[in-house]
């Protein structure tokens, strides 16, 4: 199904090259900067067409994580799980997988419709590595695709890419799983989310799950009113 | 169910150990490395990261450190001193005695004086960007962050910790970058005990007056004391007015890189500036008005008992009776306040004599070593400079934490002095 218009979260750890994509995706004189909303946290954000359909790209703050500790993290997530946007472009130092690859794996547990951009494909080459984006890809269950912003390299095949992304989003990413006893304890606590449809239209459980058992700030206080509150508590207590 | 049952203690550690192998499967077959270039990066690291040897290295790159500022410094303090001593005889010969006393006693005995280390802070500040572009302070972060953590501090507090060393002002802007507002308070009311560059000439004075040999290994152990000290007081500060768990905290390792010259010194002179600078205004004031009070009521003695600063001294002294400090030293402990490098600007205006061995000289006559040690450490400790307090006030926004910052100080300085005092009488 094709639309004329998609939402995009640019999203990528520090030092990644994230803002270098943005320009490139929008043109100075288009970018809107302001604040979040009640937030020292500053939110970019501009539009572009692409082969006729319009793209909205909102540049959430470069983060390791997204924890609930810190405000630039919690910015973000909360953008990618209220918001929902059509597509997270997920930017990432081709260079330094292991680290980067990282929030990718948060992303992808938040059910969010993810395209990895690596960047910095030159800097990984460099290095002696090669990367093998097919299996990459197969591996995550998401596209990837490889760029060198600083040299615009690479760029009209990102908008083709996030077109397509948005257009036909992946049946979700391949998932982390995690060992048999934690998979067992997640489990159950979806199981009992699940019986709370206030919560259960809102979040995605398996996240949800996950982030109770991390005794994450915000996930406590999402159940803290649910009527399961003290189930869900005797388990991860 | 119970989560802990299955998985332990720390969920958190366990799904993040999960996600990383996952990853690495992934790139098992995802990534092909291809020739490894960066050997001695992991070389090093084994080494500066390890768990047991990361902090002896830490302590022992910090010795070097000092081991070179005083070896490298000494002819240049020789030089500016020799410099100094020629225009304090040219301006003895001045007929006006109040102009000759003002430029001879006052401004080069005092800031003359204190300009000799200008030679040591640049050395050491060179010393510090050499570490600091090789990538090397990064990994001590990251190294204190493992013992901190444990301890209930935030990492993140290493790095203005580590700025501390140059100077506390801009340290103390640094905690910006730390989230939560405890783990910040608790880093902005530490900072002041880390060992900044304005302290260095009094240890230099002291530790070569009193303990020749091992005097860079004295100045040395000031450094480790500041942050013995920084981390005790930041784990009481936890255990009562500040509780709360720390955030997680992810440093950014970059690859060992040879400093470049340019670099390096560009960082040398941005810092060591800062201190000529100071000398130039904060410290000409200083000396100006430590003379006044040496000289005054006109007539007395010059630094005498019967001066102004002698019976501001003799007035407070009891206090410090403990620890064995001279008025002397009593009378450049309070005007310190305004900076820290007035301790040995006063001593020089108080003594009247010129040249650093005449002043080691009256030192040496006048207190113990045990005493000269827990005055390092008092310097060391005590209230941080008006400035610092100007920055602590306007980072908290409170008057209140700013009086604690003051009064905590104070007290923790005099405390650790009196039991080097009480320790060292047992054993000498």
């Amino acid at each position: 199904m094709t639309k004329s218009f998609y939402t995009v979260a640019l999203i990528g750890n520090p030092n990644v090259g994230k803002s270098v994509i943005f320009n490139c995706l929008v043109p100075g004189a288009r970018q809107h900067v302001g604040n979040w909303p009640g937030k020292t946290v500053e939110k970019k954000e501009g539009r572009f067409t692409h082969k006729g359909v319009q793209l909205m790209i909102v540049d959430l703050p470069g983060t390791y994580s997204l924890t609930a500790a810190a405000e630039d993290e919690l910015v973000s997530r909360n953008y990618i799980i209220e918001e929902k946007p059509d597509l997270v472009v997920d930017v990432v130092d081709a260079s330094n997988l292991e680290r980067n690859l990282y929030l990718t794996m948060l992303l992808l547990e938040l059910d969010a419709n993810v395209l990895l951009v690596l960047n910095m494909a030159d800097v990984a080459q460099a290095k002696g590595y090669r990367i093998n984006i097919g299996n990459l890809s197969e591996r995550l269950g998401i596209p990837v695709i490889a760029t060198v912003a600083t040299k615009g390299r690479g760029i009209v095949e990102l908008k083709d890419a996030m077109l397509n992304a948005a257009g036909n989003p992946a049946q979700n990413g391949r998932r982390i799983t995690y060992g048999h006893g934690i998979e067992r304890v997640i489990d159950h606590l979806v199981s009992v989310l699940e019986k709370d449809c206030a919560i259960s239209k809102r979040y995605p459980l398996r996240w949800l799950a996950i982030r109770l058992l991390e005794r994450d700030a915000q996930a406590l206080s999402v159940v803290k009113e649910s009527g399961y509150a003290k189930e869900l508590m005797e388990v991860i207590s | 169910m119970k989560a802990k049952e299955v998985i332990g203690e720390d969920a958190e550690i366990a799904l993040a150990d999960a996600r990383y192998d996952a990853i690495g499967k992934i790139l098992e077959t995802a990534l092909v490395r291809g020739e490894r270039k960066w050997e001695a990066s992991d070389l090093l690291d084994k080494v500066f990261l390890n768990k047991y040897v990361g902090i002896p290295a830490f302590l022992a790159l910090l010795w070097a450190v000092f081991q070179f500022t005083f070896e490298a410094s000494a002819p240049f303090m020789a030089l500016i001193e020799m410099l100094f001593a020629g225009l304090s005889n040219a301006a003895a010969q001045i007929p006006n005695d109040v102009i000759a006393s003002l430029l001879a006693d006052g401004i080069i005995g005092g800031l003359g004086f204190i300009l000799t280390f200008t030679a040591p802070i640049f050395f050491m500040f060179l010393a510090l960007s050499l570490l600091e572009d090789s990538g090397y302070l990064a990994r001590a972060a990251f190294v204190f962050d493992r013992i901190m953590n444990k301890l209930g501090l935030h990492g993140r507090s290493f790095i203005p910790l580590l700025l501390g060393f140059g100077c506390n002002v801009p340290a103390i802007m640094a905690t910006r970058s730390i989230e939560g507002t405890k783990d910040r308070m608790i880093t902005i009311l530490t900072i002041p005990f880390m060992s900044c560059a304005a302290r260095l000439p009094v240890y230099i004075l002291i530790a070569a007056a009193f303990f020749a040999s091992n005097a860079a290994t004295a100045v040395w152990s000031m450094y480790v004391i500041g942050i013995v000290v920084a981390i005790l007081f930041a784990l009481l500060l936890r255990r009562t007015i500040l509780k709360g768990e720390p955030a997680p905290f992810i440093v950014e390792l970059p690859t060992y890189k040879m400093p470049t010259l340019s670099g390096t010194l560009l960082h040398t002179w941005e810092r060591g500036a800062a201190f000529v600078r100071k000398a130039g205004t904060y410290l000409l004031a200083g000396a100006v008005l430590l003379w006044l009070l040496s000289v005054l009521p006109w007539g007395v003695a010059a630094g005498s008992a019967d001066s102004l600063i002698g019976q501001i001294g003799q007035a407070i002294q009891p206090v410090f009776a403990p620890l064995g400090f001279s008025w002397q030293i009593v009378s450049s402990l309070i005007f310190a306040f305004l900076a820290k490098e007035i301790v040995v600007e006063s001593l020089g205006v108080i003594y009247g004599v010129g040249g650093e061995a005449d002043i080691q000289a009256a030192l040496l006559a006048s207190i113990s070593p045990v005493s000269a040690f827990a005055l390092m450490v008092f310097t060391l400790l005590y209230v941080p400079c008006l400035a610092t307090v100007g920055v602590i006030k306007k980072e908290t926004g409170s008057w209140r934490w700013t009086l604690f910052a003051i009064v905590s100080e104070v007290l923790v300085a005099y405390l650790a002095a009196l039991a080097i005092v009480m320790v060292g009488g047992i054993f000498i």
